[in-house]
C-alpha cells in the first residue's frame, strides 16, 4: 500500500480505489424476551445499534451504506469507475502537478483524465481528486496507467507512475438456435424463430433490464416472452426478472420477413443476416451494463431445385377410399424445368392416375399446383410417398418421399 | 490432473461418435445445416466444415460433430453421398488432432514461462521509453491469454463429449426409422417435435459492448475465440505482471486497489478453545479442573435423578434437600471462597420445590408451552402419570452439555494497543472482566450493557460451571434447572453476537434439537411439581435453529425454522380452538388467552423474521421477499419499515423499477396513517436510495442532506451522504463529515459500519492513514467493551 518505497522520495502520493456501488451492512439480529435472563437487553443493544431499522430491529437489511470492500470483478459491458487521488504529504508546496490516467487495453490506450491541465499549486495535506468512469469494451487485461508530474519548489520537476492491473470478464454466455417454421403453406418464405439462451456466468444475481432482438431491414420481430393476460403483458419468467449466478433463461423470438422482401422468394436464401440481441442488465443498487452480440446469421432452409409443399391434404380417411391431395411445385432453380410426374404405389400407398404425366414446362420461382387421388390400404397414421418428379432437361429425377400422414380409419358400419 | 481425465474420456466419445455417425451420414441432412448453423458466429472461431478436417481447434470440429447429430431433423434435399466419407475420416483425425493439441498446449505453456522472463528484460532495457512498456506488457499477457484459451478449449471438448453422451440415446431412437428416407419433403413429415428433443444445438454467441467497434478484425477474432470461454471468475494476477509489478518496486498492485479487505464474513475473531492465557490462571480454570475430578455422585447429588443410575424418585426430595449444600462441594476445591457464596445464590430459591409449586402460574404455562414430539411426550406422560422413575430413559436421549472451550477472556482493542500506541497507553484501556463483576446475573447483565460480552461469556462459564457443566462435563450425566438452561442460552446468544459461530454450534451440540426428555419441566415431578412445558426458552430454540445459516447451512435452518413455525402455529390453533396452548384441555379465562395468542402471533412473526433473514443470506429473493411480505399481516406497525426493505431488496438486485413502486407503497402506507416524522425521513432515504441506483450521486446527497434537516442525528443519513460526497469526488469533505460525526457523538458513530467507511477513505486520502486511524483506535478504547469488532479499523 505504501507508494514510497520507490528510491526517490515522493512528495506527493497517488492512491487509487474502484468506485464499485456501496453496499447495504447487514446486521446480526440476536434476541429475546421480556423473561429471559438478559431480559430486555439484548433488544436494549439492539435499538443502540444505529446500523437497525427503527421500529423493526429484526430485519437484516439495513440502510447504512459501506464503501465497496475490494475490487471485486469487473464485466464487460460494465462501467469502470475509479477514484484518484494524488495527496501532498510533504510539508512543501508542489507546483505544476499534472495527473494523467490512461486505460492500456489488448487493443488501445485511451485516456481518461477529466482534464488535462496543470493543476497549478498543490499545498500541504492537500488533494487532487478525479473520479474516471470507462465502459469496458474488451475482455480480458486492463491497466490503469496513472502518471504523476509535478515540480518541487526547488524547480525540480519529478515524475512517478503507478499501475493497476485488472481483468475484465465475460458476463454472460449467450447461446442461440433458429428454428425454420413452415406454416404458412402458401409461401416460400416463412417465419423464423429465435431462441436465445442467456446464461448468468458471474457470482451475483443479475437483473435483466432489456433483452431485445433488433432485427436486421429484412425482419420484423415479435418478441414472444411474455403472456397476453387483460391490458397487460406478464413476462413469462415470473415476476421477478432476475437470474441467479449460473442460471440460464430462455428468451424467444420470432421473425417475420417483411413483404417488401417476402414477395422476392428468392432473395432469402443462403445465409441471411438476422439481427442482434441487445443486452441490458443491473446488478448491486443499479450497477448497469450493456451488451450487444454479434450480428446473427442463419441459413435459409435450402429446398434444393424444386419445392414440393402440400395446399390441402385431409387429415384423415376412410380405409381403401380414394381421397384428393393437392401439392404445389415451385421451381427453385435458376433455369426452366421440364417436369414429368411418376407416382409408384409403395405397401400401403396406392395412386390413382395415370404416372408419367407430363406437366409441362416451369420457369424459374413458377409454381404449379397438382391435383393427385390416391388411396390407402392399411389402417393407422399412414406416410404418403412414391412421388418422383422427373426434370427431362437435365434427366434429373427428385423423389419425394414421407411427405406427409393421414390417418386413416375403417368406415362406420 | 488434465491428461488424466482426457484419455479417460475418450472411450466414451469413440463409442459414440463411431454409433451416430454412420446413422447420421446417409441421411443428406449432414453439411449445409451444419454450415447454417455455425456460420452464426462471425468471429472465425468456427470453420466452415470444407476446411476443418485437421488443422483446426478440435473443438469446433466437435461442435459440428454436435450439429451434424442435431441435424438429422433439419432438413435438406441435396444428395451428396461423398460426404459421408468425408466425415468419417475427419472423426478419425479429430481424435489424432485432440491429442496433438493437448501435448501442444503443454509445450505452449513452458515456452510462455520463458517469454514472460524475457519480456521483463526487455522492458527493463526501455525503461525509459515510456509509451511502450504497457503495449510490451500487453503482448505479454496476450499470450498469455491464447495459453489460457486453449486450456478452455480443452475444457469445452470435455463438455462436447458429455453432451454427446446425453444425447445418443435420443438421436438413436429417432433416427433409426428414418434410416431409409432419402429426399425429404419437408412440409409435414418431420415436424419440429424432434428438434425439440434434442436439447443442445446452441450457438455459443459473440457478445461485445454495443459501441465496441473500433478494434481490428485480428482482435475481434480474439474477442470471439474468449467469448467462448466460460472465464474464470476471480482475478488472478499473471504471474508475469505481478513481477512486473514488483521489479519495479510497487507493492501488489491489487492491494492498491484496497481489494486486501476481507469480506464481513471473515470478521470472525480467532478464538482459541482451551487456549492459555499468558495472564494468571482464573479461578475458572481451576474450577473446572477441580469439578472435572469429582466423583460422579457429587455431579448427580447436585441436581435431580436423571440417569441410569440416578435414585428413585423417592429419593430426589432427598436429594433436593441436599442440594443447597452441593456448592460447596465444588466450592471446597475453589480458591475463592467469596464467588461461590454468590454462585450458590443464583441457584438457590428458584429450584426449592415447594416455592415452584407454588409459582406455577399462568404466565410460566404460556411461555414454556411447547410441543414435545409424540415419544418424548410419551416418556413425559409416564414419567408425570405413574411416578415412574424417569431412569430408564437411555442415557442417549438425554442431554449433557459441558462447556467446550472454558476462556474466551481477551480484548482485542487492548492487544492492538499494545501493537501500535505501546504498553504504557495500553494501560488506559479499562474494561470490566468477569472478575471485576458480582458472580451472578446481575454482574452477567453489567458485562453485557457495557458490550463486554467477551467476558460475559467467561461468567456464564464460570456459572455453569458451578452448576456442574464446566469444562469437559459434556456427555456426563447432570440435570437441568430453569436457571441453568437460561445461562447457557446468555452464553450461546453471545457467542453468535461475537460471531463465533463455530463454538456456538459445538456448545449447542449436545442439546441435540433441543427435543429431549430432560429438557421438559415435566421430567421433574418432584423439582417443578405440576410445573409443565418446555424448559429451553423460546429465544433459545430461536437461536438454535437461525446458527447453521452463519455456517453456510441455511438449509439446515430453514429447516428448524419451519420446526419452529410449525410449531407456533399447531399451539395457535390450539388456543383458537379454546384449548390451552399445549391442547390440553384447561380453561382459560379470556384475558389469559389473549394474552397468550398475542404471544404466540409475536414468536411466530419473530420467527418469519429469521426465515425471511435467512433466505435473503441464500439469495432466494423470492421467498425472502414473499416472506417479509407475509410478517406485515402478523406486525401491521411495521409495514413502512418491511415494504421499505423490500424495496431495499429490489434495488440490491438492480430491479429499480420494482423498488420504486415499493417505495411508492410506502409513501401511500405513510399517508393512510398520517404523517409522523419517521415516516417521512423514510420516504426521503427511500428516494435517496433510488436515485443512488440511478447513479445520480447528486440527488441521492441531497436527499441524504434532506433527512438531516428534520433529523440531524441520524446516524444512517450521515453516513450515506458522507458516502455519496466520495462518490462525487469530494473525499476531504466526505472525510471531514465523518470525523466530526465520530468526534461529536462517538456514541453513535464508533460503529463498524462507520468506522469502516472512515479507514478506508484515510487509505485512499494519504499515506499516513495508520496514524488516523490510531487515533480511532484510541477513541474506540475509550468507550467500547472488549466485543468490539477490531476489523473495522483495518490495522492489521
Amino acid at each position: 500500500m505504501d507508494v514510497n518505497q520507490t528510491k526517490q522520495e515522493h512528495l506527493l502520493a497517488l492512491k487509487v480505489m474502484r468506485l464499485t456501488k456501496p453496499t447495504l451492512f447487514t446486521n446480526l439480529p440476536v434476541t429475546c424476551e421480556d423473561r429471559d435472563l438478559p431480559g430486555d437487553l439484548f433488544c436494549q443493544l439492539m435499538r443502540d445499534d444505529p446500523s437497525t431499522i427503527r421500529g423493526a430491529e429484526t430485519l437484516m437489511l439495513g440502510e447504512m451504506l459501506t464503501l465497496p470492500q475490494n475490487f471485486g470483478n469487473i464485466f464487460l459491458g460494465e462501467t469502470f469507475s475509479s477514484y484518484i487521488s494524488v495527496h501532498n504529504d510533504s510539508s512543501q508546496v508542489v507546483k505544476d502537478i499534472l495527473v494523467k490516467a490512461d486505460l492500456q487495453t489488448s487493443s488501445q490506450r485511451l485516456n481518461l483524465s477529466a482534464s488535462n491541465t496543470a493543476v497549478a499549486e498543490l499545498r500541504p495535506e492537500c488533494c487532487i481528486d478525479d473520479v474516471i468512469h470507462h465502459e469496458v469494451k474488451e475482455i480480458g487485461t486492463h491497466i490503469l496507467v496513472c502518471a504523476v508530474s509535478y515540480t518541487t519548489q526547488y524547480g525540480e520537476k519529478l515524475y512517478f507512475r503507478k499501475f493497476f492491473k485488472f481483468q475484465v470478464l465475460k458476463p454472460l454466455d449467450v447461446k442461440t438456435k433458429f428454428y425454420n417454421a413452415e406454416s404458412d403453406l402458401s409461401s416460400v418464405t416463412d417465419e423464423v424463430f429465435l431462441e436465445a439462451q442467456i446464461q448468468n456466468i458471474t457470482t451475483s444475481p443479475m437483473f435483466m433490464e432489456k433483452v431485445s432482438l433488433e432485427p436486421s431491414i429484412m425482419y420484423n420481430v415479435t418478441e414472444l416472452n411474455s403472456v397476453v393476460n387483460g391490458d397487460q403483458g406478464e413476462s413469462t419468467f415470473g415476476k421477478m426478472s432476475y437470474l441467479q449466478p449460473m442460471d440460464t433463461r430462455q428468451y424467444l423470438y420470432c421473425l417475420k420477413p417483411k413483404p417488401e422482401y417476402a414477395e422476392k422468394a428468392g432473395v432469402i436464401k443462403g445465409v441471411t443476416v438476422i439481427g442482434k440481441l441487445d443486452i441490458v442488465w443491473k446488478t448491486n443498487l443499479g450497477e448497469r451494463g450493456r451488451l450487444q452480440t454479434s450480428q446473427l446469421q442463419r441459413m435459409a432452409p435450402g429446398y434444393g431445385d424444386i419445392r414440393l409443399s402440400m395446399e390441402m391434404i385431409p387429415d384423415t380417411v376412410n380405409l381403401e377410399e380414394p381421397f384428393d391431395i393437392i401439392c404445389k411445385v415451385t421451381n427453385c432453380s435458376e433455369r426452366t424445368m421440364d417436369l414429368v410426374l411418376e407416382v409408384c404405389n409403395t405397401r400401403t400407398i396406392h395412386w390413382c392416375g395415370i404416372s408419367g404425366r407430363q406437366l409441362g414446362k416451369l420457369s424459374p420461382g413458377a409454381s404449379l399446383s397438382l391435383p393427385l387421388t390416391l388411396l390407402t390400404s392399411a389402417q393407422g397414421l399412414q406416410s404418403i410417398s412414391g412421388l418422383r418428379l422427373t426434370d427431362t432437361f437435365l434427366k434429373r429425377t427428385y423423389e419425394y418421399d414421407d411427405m406427409a400422414q393421414v390417418c386413416v380409419v375403417c368406415p362406420s358400419v | 490432473m488434465d491428461s488424466g481425465e482426457i484419455p479417460a474420456e475418450r472411450p466414451v466419445t469413440l463409442d459414440i461418435t463411431v454409433e451416430d455417425v454412420p446413422k447420421e451420414a446417409p441421411g443428406p441432412a449432414s453439411s449445409q445445416p451444419s454450415s447454417s448453423q455455425e456460420s452464426i458466429d462471425l468471429g472465425g472461431d468456427f470453420i466452415s466444415p470444407q476446411d476443418d478436417s485437421s488443422a483446426t481447434r478440435s473443438e469446433s470440429i466437435l461442435d459440428k460433430l454436435n450439429d451434424q447429430m442435431m441435424e438429422s431433423v433439419m432438413i435438406s434435399d441435396s444428395p451428396n453421398n461423398s460426404e459421408e466419407e468425408e466425415d468419417v475420416a475427419a472423426m478419425d483425425s479429430i481424435l489424432d488432432a485432440e491429442e496433438g493439441e493437448y501435448v501442444c498446449n503443454k509445450e505452449e505453456q513452458a515456452e510462455i514461462g520463458q517469454n514472460t522472463k524475457e519480456i521483463i528484460v526487455s522492458f527493463e532495457d526501455q525503461h525509459s521509453a515510456e509509451g511502450m512498456v504497457a503495449e510490451e506488457l500487453m503482448k505479454d499477457t496476450d499470450r498469455q491469454r491464447d495459453d489460457s484459451d486453449s486450456k478452455f478449449t480443452e475444457a469445452d471438448t470435455e463438455e462436447a463429449f458429455e453432451e454427446n453422451t446425453m444425447h445418443e440415446p435420443v438421436e438413436a431412437t429417432l433416427s433409426s426409422p428414418k434410416e431409409e428416407s432419402i429426399p425429404v419433403c419437408t412440409i409435414f413429415s418431420q415436424g419440429p417435435q424432434p428438434k425439440a428433443l434434442v436439447p443442445d444445438g446452441f450457438q455459443p454467441t459473440l457478445i461485445k459492448s454495443p459501441s465496441f467497434g473500433m478494434m481490428s478484425a485480428g482482435v475481434s477474432d480474439e474477442a470471439v475465440i474468449t467469448s467462448k470461454l466460460h472465464s474464470p471468475l476471480i482475478c488472478q494476477p499473471s504471474p508475469s505482471l505481478s513481477k512486473f509489478f514488483s521489479d519495479n518496486g510497487h507493492t501488489n498492485p491489487a492491494s492498491d486497489f484496497f481489494d486486501s479487505f476481507t469480506t464481513p464474513s471473515s470478521f470472525i475473531s480467532v478464538s482459541n478453545p482451551n487456549a492459555e492465557l499468558p495472564s494468571s490462571p482464573t479461578p475458572e480454570r481451576q474450577l473446572s479442573t477441580s469439578s472435572s475430578i469429582s466423583t460422579p455422585g457429587a455431579v448427580l447429588d447436585f441436581g435431580t435423578p436423571t440417569s441410569v443410575f440416578a435414585p428413585a424418585p423417592m429419593d430426589s426430595s432427598k436429594t433436593q434437600s441436599t442440594a443447597p449444600q452441593t456448592p460447596p462441594v465444588v466450592a471446597n476445591s475453589a480458591t475463592q471462597p467469596q464467588p461461590f457464596n454468590q454462585l450458590q445464590a443464583v441457584f438457590s430459591g428458584s429450584d426449592d420445590p415447594f416455592a415452584t409449586a407454588l409459582s406455577l402460574s399462568e404466565v410460566d404455562r404460556r411461555h414454556d408451552a411447547w410441543l414435545p414430539s409424540e415419544e418424548i411426550r410419551k416418556v413425559l406422560i409416564s414419567v408425570a402419570t405413574q411416578q415412574f422413575s424417569p431412569a430408564y430413559v437411555e442415557t442417549s436421549r438425554l442431554t449433557m452439555p459441558g462447556l467446550k472451550f472454558d476462556n474466551l477472556q481477551g480484548d482485542a482493542v487492548k492487544d492492538l494497543m499494545v501493537r501500535f500506541l505501546g504498553e504504557q497507553a495500553a494501560v488506559k484501556r479499562q474494561v470490566l472482566t468477569a472478575n471485576s463483576v458480582e458472580q451472578s446475573f446481575t454482574g452477567l447483565k453489567q458485562l453485557i450493557s457495557t458490550k463486554n460480552w467477551r467476558a460475559a461469556v467467561d461468567l456464564t462459564g464460570r456459572l455453569l460451571t458451578a452448576h456442574g457443566q464446566g469444562y469437559g462435563k459434556a456427555g456426563q450425566a447432570t440435570s437441568h434447572t430453569t436457571d441453568s438452561l437460561q445461562l447457557w442460552f446468555v452464553r450461546l446468544a453471545l457467542l453468535t453476537k461475537l460471531n463465533l459461530f463455530q463454538n456456538a454450534e459445538l456448545e449447542f451440540e449436545p442439546f441435540g434439537n433441543l427435543d429431549q426428555p430432560d429438557l421438559y419441566y415435566e421430567y421433574y415431578p418432584n423439582v417443578y411439581p405440576g410445573r409443565r412445558g418446555s424448559m429451553v426458552p423460546f429465544s433459545m430454540r430461536l437461536l438454535h435453529a437461525e446458527l447453521p445459516q452463519y455456517l453456510a447451512k441455511p438449509q439446515e435452518a430453514l429447516d428448524r425454522l419451519h420446526n419452529l413455525r410449525t410449531g407456533c402455529l399447531a399451539i395457535l390453533e390450539n388456543l383458537e380452538k379454546g384449548l390451552a396452548e399445549d391442547g390440553s384441555m384447561i380453561t382459560l379465562t379470556q384475558e389469559n388467552r389473549q394474552a397468550s395468542l398475542k404471544l404466540w402471533k409475536s414468536r411466530l412473526s419473530r420467527v418469519m423474521y429469521s426465515m425471511a433473514n435467512c433466505l435473503l443470506l441464500m439469495k432466494d429473493y423470492i421467498l425472502a421477499v414473499e416472506t417479509y411480505q407475509s410478517i406485515i399481516q402478523y406486525e401491521p406497525r411495521q409495514r413502512v419499515q418491511l415494504l421499505s426493505a423490500i424495496g431495499r431488496i429490489f434495488l440490491q438486485i438492480g430491479d429499480v423499477k420494482t423498488a420504486e413502486s415499493y417505495f411508492q407503497d410506502v409513501e401511500d402506507a405513510c399517508q393512510m396513517k398520517g404523517s409522523q416524522p419517521s415516516d417521512s425521513t423514510c420516504m426521503v432515504m427511500n428516494r435517496a436510495f433510488v436515485y443512488l441506483s440511478q447513479n445520480n450521486y447528486t440527488e441521492a446527497h441531497s436527499s441524504f442532506t434532506e433527512v438531516l434537516k428534520t433529523d440531524p442525528k441520524n446516524p444512517v443519513a450521515n453516513n450515506n451522504a458522507a458516502v455519496c460526497l466520495l462518490y462525487l469526488g469530494r473525499l476531504k469533505e466526505s472525510l471531514g463529515q465523518l470525523e466530526g460525526l465520530v468526534q461529536q457523538n462517538p456514541a453513535q458513530y464508533l460503529h463498524e459500519s462507520v468506522l469502516f467507511n472512515l479507514t478506508t477513505m484515510y487509505e485512499l486520502e494519504s499515506s499516513r492513514s495508520n496514524q488516523k486511524k490510531q487515533a480511532l483506535l484510541e477513541a474506540v478504547a475509550g468507550r467500547e467493551g472488549d466485543s468490539f469488532n477490531t476489523q473495522c479499523l483495518k490495522l492489521v
